[in-house]
């Protein structure tokens, strides 16, 4: 992040010296305007969905829902965590039903409590299932195709489904082959 | 008349869920008020904590676009989009999608606008907006605080990604 972050400032601000210097701290202001407009939106998402998980806690769903769900996670996460099993499991629902605003807070908590545990590869993993979009239905996308006029504005649907499952397949595998590597040249030397 | 279907299903799904929830609490004898409101308790601390890590993200995705940096990258990585089968139409919008989610549905609306939602190019487009992720904002938030550096997972992720809108871009021909 560090290297990405020196990169894109140094290029955006060279770039802007020649075009247009007033526009350089205009942008930097309107990300922070735009960052301040998400987190509003964001915190009405977390406390509906913040409240709904607290109720589902308090009433002993989510322990059930974890025990159903432990053949699965315990597998995909090699941890024996409940608790934290039970939030990654509910991050993964969350996200594969597309619900807004519902994941960010579970998984959060999960790669905190895998970290703490000493279990990185755990938190990396579930990254990774995150950030290659686990999504079902593209309801964002079917919402501006409809907006946009398009006559069939679903048909996009399964090539979508095969494109994310085929991201989500090949990061895992990347982080587990690069894992595998990194391990082995730790071995060598 | 199968997509209102699909539309249908997902507005349906939500109240179920908060109902079927409530009424197993209630049956459980759970004070939901309470409960609930403890859950949204915990909700401005979160936004509180990401706020910084959303802030520099989204600094850093409108330098990327208004400097020009984004279509410079996107004119100089066009050729290779287009050997591997993705209109180069696409290059600015998979660049900027890593970086902030609302910068490329605004740039998925204007290349609906300019070719039209129903055409290949919208159709691809609408394929790699739906099929890749925010990769390095979700990254500052799910690392942030870690102490060590986690290069190799989103390097998995960034690859997996492009390569699923590369494979993408194939299957809008053929379905």
């Amino acid at each position: 992040m560090n290297v990405i972050f020196a990169g894109v400032v140094g290029i955006a601000a060279a770039l802007f010296l020649f075009s247009d210097p007033e526009n350089f701290l205009a942008s930097l202001l309107s990300g922070g305007e735009k960052a301040a407009v998400l987190a509003l939106s964001l915190l009405s998402a977390y406390c509906v969905w913040l409240g709904f998980f607290k109720v589902l806690e308090r009433c002993g769903l989510s322990e059930k829902l974890s025990r159903l769900a432990a053949p699965l996670t315990r597998r995909l996460f090699r941890s024996d965590d409940r608790e934290a099993l039970f939030l990654a499991g509910g991050n993964l629902s969350a996200n594969l039903l597309g619900l807004p605003g519902a994941p960010t807070p579970l998984g959060i908590r999960a790669a905190k409590r895998f970290t703490e545990a000493g279990n990185e590869d755990a938190a990396d993993m579930l990254f990774v299932l995150n950030a290659t979009s686990l999504q079902l239905l593209p309801t964002t996308v079917i919402a501006l195709r409809l907006a946009a006029g398009s006559t069939s504005p679903a048909d996009i649907f399964l090539p979508t489904l095969l494109a994310t499952a085929l991201s989500t397949l090949l990061g895992v595998l990347f982080l587990k082959g690069g894992k595998f590597l990194c391990k082995r040249r730790a071995k060598r030397r | 008349m199968q997509e209102e279907g699909k539309e249908e299903m997902t507005a349906l799904l939500i109240p179920l869920l908060f109902l079927a929830v409530f009424v197993y609490a209630l049956f459980k004898k759970v004070k939901l008020y309470d409960s609930f409101l403890d859950g949204v308790k915990e909700a401005l601390p979160l936004v509180l904590s990401l706020f910084p890590y959303l802030a520099v993200v989204l600094m850093l995705s409108e330098l990327f676009t208004r400097s020009g940096l984004s279509d410079m990258l996107a004119t100089f990585m066009a050729p290779l989009f287009r050997a591997l089968g993705v209109p180069s139409e696409l290059s600015t919008l998979v660049l900027v999608k890593p970086f902030s989610g609302s910068a490329s549905t605004a740039l998925l609306s204007e290349l609906y606008a300019a070719y039209g939602a129903d055409s290949y190019i919208g159709r691809c487009a609408s394929v790699a907006y739906g099929s890749s992720e925010t990769v390095f904002y979700i990254s500052a938030v799910y690392f942030a605080g870690s102490p060590k550096r986690r290069l190799l997972p989103a390097l998995a992720a960034l690859l997996a990604n492009f390569l699923a809108v590369v494979a993408g871009c194939f299957l809008c021909r053929w379905l």
